[in-house]
């Protein structure tokens, strides 16, 4: 009988072997769980989506040439952005998805340049996506395309960083950010308005 | 003149260039405030309404000109146009830009007059890289309808613009454009500037009543709320297939929707955009080419039952669906992956008792019902979270792959007899409850391969129903499996009518080995096809090094017994490591010059050229998907049959998980393989072939479209 009992055990195993699940998330979706990442910066730290738990976190896709990008960062609108809520405790990651011989690629070294030139207020340097797999996963079609993920891991918003998709600088004192207004509404725990938002500017350079 | 230019020029380098002067001038806040000022100055002094007379306006790839009338009548409404003349392969944006991009700005000061809306002729879709914009590629007109004023002698008009040019890098243009006619008793055109304003203006959305399509209903595609799908009804006469162009961007997505014809009635499914506000009513521009249609406020109907946009579950009730699920299940014990675990197993029943028999049947049902709701919910939760998974997703990972191959060959090994432990494995079963149950269990994963007839709709079906039909559906898929076993345990008369016990069911046992061996052989294919070389020489050691445990265990006493344990386990340890960390450095199914890797793109532009395409959906690890292949589609005739037809052969090869095909096939309501999607030459919807071929079926589909 304990024969027999070990053999449906050893059954069971293989049972249990077979239904290895695996998960693959399309997009990062408001109110779902934010895809995993773990990528290297431009000075050569690993970041992973785990290393932020119990934090709330920023995520900002960057291309040093695309208009919109210069709209926020030529204006002082982005780093103000990210000076004020990082000195929030509000962790920022700027990522940069463009591959190597597209618009936006930089080698780490170019990168920490750039970081400075652009007066990055991030949490660290640029992180360097060089094969699109972390854009992939979030789904990032645009520069700036931004997310913003509670302490618990759930995407609390998605999408562009304010409601004004002209490339004019001048129109950013005028505009509605969605950025902050998530933000300040999720941080003192209320819910966000607008969770989502169709991301403007130029396509990921994947 | 000269000092507008120059002005301009200067603004734009202020624009473009004010990141590099800012970082200059970085520490000294007080003069990045101070170049704002002047910044802001130079925009009030260039936009204001009393700037200079210039009719055009400039930028990179770019010129803008006035299409207006040289007089304007008092009281006669004209459509005047800013004409965008665009490099070749450049291109400007209609009203939702899609994807990314921007459309133009227009902001007007007039005087004389009374101006409306600006109007937006009808775009098209244009591929840029992973992103759909809606656009116009060349050069375009957006116009801007004018009323002079009764009394007016002039109308004078004055509008700041600004653009965004892209090829795949975007450029963005700033002007400012001035217009001044006189009014008089008529309007008069240069005859080539009304020609071209003509042109566009004969592609602006007219009212949706004078549309050959009408709606009929606009629908959230249930339940996962990733699509949504307009329902057109078209005129008697009308054969045509129109493009549609959704208005919100927020809302639905620009890549072209996926289209269903039944006869005059068209369904048009539309993706979502990821986590968009769901709205009550919605706005579409509907085009044939030459004119083109606003549907205005649009209600949505929040879908109900299995009101759905795909082919079964609106015609089949859920009844159908159930009773389809359940023939699929009771045809899967035919399939060579479980006919010869199960027809073992039901002869281990004869020799039982009776009562024992009728516990055994249950036993075994309720094995293969709690794993199929297990595998159900699973997949259903997969689904709620977003991810883009299908039926058989448990052969797209290697190491379930290598399970499958260790029990089929500890199986087979023991169907040969070659050692007693896996025969009392499966004999196990057979003596005790417990082991039915597992049996039970065993059997559903054995059958998953063989995705058999019936079984592609069910599941396809249960991929887009709410979770407890689909869960429904899922079980039906079990029962229909347990059935047969079942009846033969309650019924015990029935297993009189099969031939006695005796000497020759060992034979026969002995002879269903082989086509265990048989399966092993494919499922060391399917292991290759995931993870390269690696993955045959991985499973065969892993079989070799068990043969070799076990031949150790027979030959020698304790101690020999427990070497042979700790070289089992060793190896199944080494090999599910090293089979993890190839699965990571997977290679794809070498295509052939004829067949295409899957890309979405590829198909529109053969669509969009009127070629035929044919797309199979497959997998390594599909048995009838290699069947099919094997007899109907790498057939000589058929393939010179294609050739001839200049048909673009798409192969989706589903052995890996790959999302995008995954959501290509969701849009067939389906969620397994093998799927044949036909696009005959210059239609723009699938038709759905059978999931067995046959060569006259294929040779059919041409000789119906000459």
């Amino acid at each position: 009988m304990t024969y027999k009992y070990k053999k449906s055990i050893f059954a069971m195993s293989f049972i249990a072997l077979l239904s290895f699940p695996f998960l693959a998330i399309a997009v990062a979706l408001p109110g779902k769980p934010a895809p995993d990442f773990t990528e290297t910066d431009a000075s050569g730290m690993q970041h992973s989506l785990s290393d932020y738990q119990d934090q709330w976190l920023v995520i900002e896709w960057f291309n040093k040439d695309c208009p919109y990008v210069r709209k926020h960062y030529g204006s002082g609108n982005m780093q103000a952005l990210q000076k004020k809520y990082t000195e929030n405790e509000v962790k920022w990651l700027t990522v940069i998805s463009s591959v190597e011989g597209k618009q936006g690629y930089f080698e780490p070294n170019e990168a920490l340049i750039e970081a400075k030139a652009h007066n990055l207020n991030a949490s660290s340097p640029f992180l360097l996506d060089i094969d699109g797999s972390m854009g992939k996963a979030y789904g990032a079609k645009t520069t700036p395309h931004m997310f913003i993920i509670n302490p618990q891991g759930q995407v609390v918003y998605a999408g562009a960083i304010d409601d004004n998709d002209s490339a004019n600088p001048a129109v950013i004192e005028s505009s509605m950010n969605y950025v902050s207004a998530a933000l300040d509404e999720a941080m003192a725990g209320k819910e966000v308005t607008v969770a989502s938002s169709r991301a403007y500017g130029c396509s990921v350079k994947y | 003149m000269g000092s507008s230019i120059w002005l301009q020029s200067m603004l734009k380098h202020l624009l473009f260039n004010a990141y590099n002067f800012q970082n200059m001038k970085r520490t000294k806040l007080g003069l990045r405030r101070g170049y704002r000022i002047s910044l802001w100055l130079f925009v009030f002094v260039l936009f204001s309404p009393s700037s200079w007379g210039q009719e055009t306006a400039q930028g990179d790839h770019v010129n803008v000109r006035w299409l207006a009338p040289t007089t304007f009548a008092s009281g006669q409404t004209q459509y005047i146009g800013f004409y965008f003349e665009v490099d070749p392969e450049w291109h400007v944006y209609w009203r939702n830009a899609g994807d990314s991009g921007a459309a133009p700005r227009f902001d007007s000061t007039v005087q004389g007059a009374q101006i409306g809306q600006i109007q937006w002729p009808f775009p098209q879709r244009l591929p840029v890289a992973h992103l759909t914009n809606l656009g116009y590629e060349g050069n375009v007109a957006y116009l801007l309808p004018v009323t002079p004023d009764n009394d007016a002698d002039t109308v004078s008009l004055s509008v700041s613009l600004e653009w965004l040019v892209c090829k795949i890098d975007c450029i963005p243009g700033f002007g400012q454009m001035s217009l001044s006619r006189p009014v008089t008793e008529n309007v008069q055109w240069q005859a080539h500037d009304k020609e071209i304003q003509q042109h566009f203006v004969s592609r602006l959305p007219q009212s949706a009543t004078q549309s050959p399509w009408k709606v009929q209903s606009l629908a959230y595609a249930k339940p996962s709320g990733t699509h949504i799908t307009l329902t057109l009804m078209a005129d008697a006469d009308e054969t045509s297939t129109p493009r549609v162009f959704p208005l919100s961007g927020d809302l639905i997505s620009a890549t072209e929707p996926q289209l269903q014809r039944d006869a005059q009635q068209l369904k048009l499914t539309f993706a979502l955009m990821p986590g968009a506000q769901l709205v009550q009513q919605t706005d579409f521009v509907i085009t044939d080419g030459s004119q083109a249609w606003h549907l205005a406020n649009v209600p949505i109907i929040k879908s109900q039952g299995n009101d759905n946009s795909f082919d079964s579950p609106e015609t089949q009730s859920i009844w159908v669906l159930l009773l389809a699920a359940f023939a699929g299940g009771i045809i899967l014990n035919l399939m060579p992956c479980l006919f010869p675990v199960l027809s073992i197993k039901l002869f281990g029943l004869m020799q039982a008792q009776s009562s024992t028999r009728v516990y055994e049947g249950l036993a075994y049902t309720a094995g293969v019902l709690v794993t199929f709701a297990a595998l159900g919910g699973l997949l259903l939760l997969l689904r709620a979270s977003g991810s883009a998974i299908g039926w058989g997703f448990q052969l797209q990972s290697a190491p379930v792959v290598l399970s499958l191959i260790l029990l089929f060959w500890l199986m087979a090994l023991s169907f040969s007899g070659f050692f007693d432990f896996g025969h009392r494995l499966m004999n196990l079963a057979g003596s005790h409850r417990s082991g039915a149950f597992v049996t039970g269990m065993l059997a559903v994963f054995v059958a998953t391969p063989c995705t058999g007839p019936f079984m592609g709709v069910a599941l396809g079906a249960a991929a887009v129903l709410p979770a407890m039909s689909a869960l429904m559906l899922f079980l039906a898929l079990g029962a229909g499996l347990a059935a047969p076993f079942l009846l033969l345990c309650l019924w015990p008369w029935l297993l009189t009518r099969l031939p006695r016990p005796g000497a020759w069911m060992e034979t026969l046992r002995q002879f269903l080995a082989f086509p265990l061996y048989a399966t092993v052989i494919w499922l060391l294919w399917v292991l290759g096809k995931l993870v390269g070389d690696a993955g045959w020489v991985i499973g065969c050691l892993l079989m070799l090094s068990i043969v070799f445990a076990i031949w150790i265990a027979s030959k020698t006493k304790r101690l020999g017994k427990w070497t042979a344990i700790a070289i089992a386990l060793f190896v199944l340890i080494y090999s599910f490591v090293s089979i993890q960390v190839e699965n990571n450095s997977a290679t794809t199914v070498a295509k052939t010059d004829r067949w295409h890797a899957f890309d979405p793109v590829k198909i529109e532009e053969a669509l969009q050229q009127e070629k035929a395409v044919f797309v199979d959906y497959t997998a390594a690890w599909c048995i009838t998907c290699q069947v099919n292949k094997k007899l109907v589609l790498e057939n000589e005739s058929v393939l010179k049959l294609f050739d001839r037809n200049d048909v673009l052969l798409i192969r989706a090869d589903w052995t890996h998980h790959d999302p995008a095909i995954t959501e290509s096939l969701s849009q067939f309501g389906r969620n397994s393989v093998p799927v044949y999607a036909w696009y005959a030459k210059g239609t723009n919807n699938a038709e759905l072939l059978p999931q067995i071929l046959t060569v006259p079926m294929i040779e059919n589909l041409f000789e119906e479209s000459h």
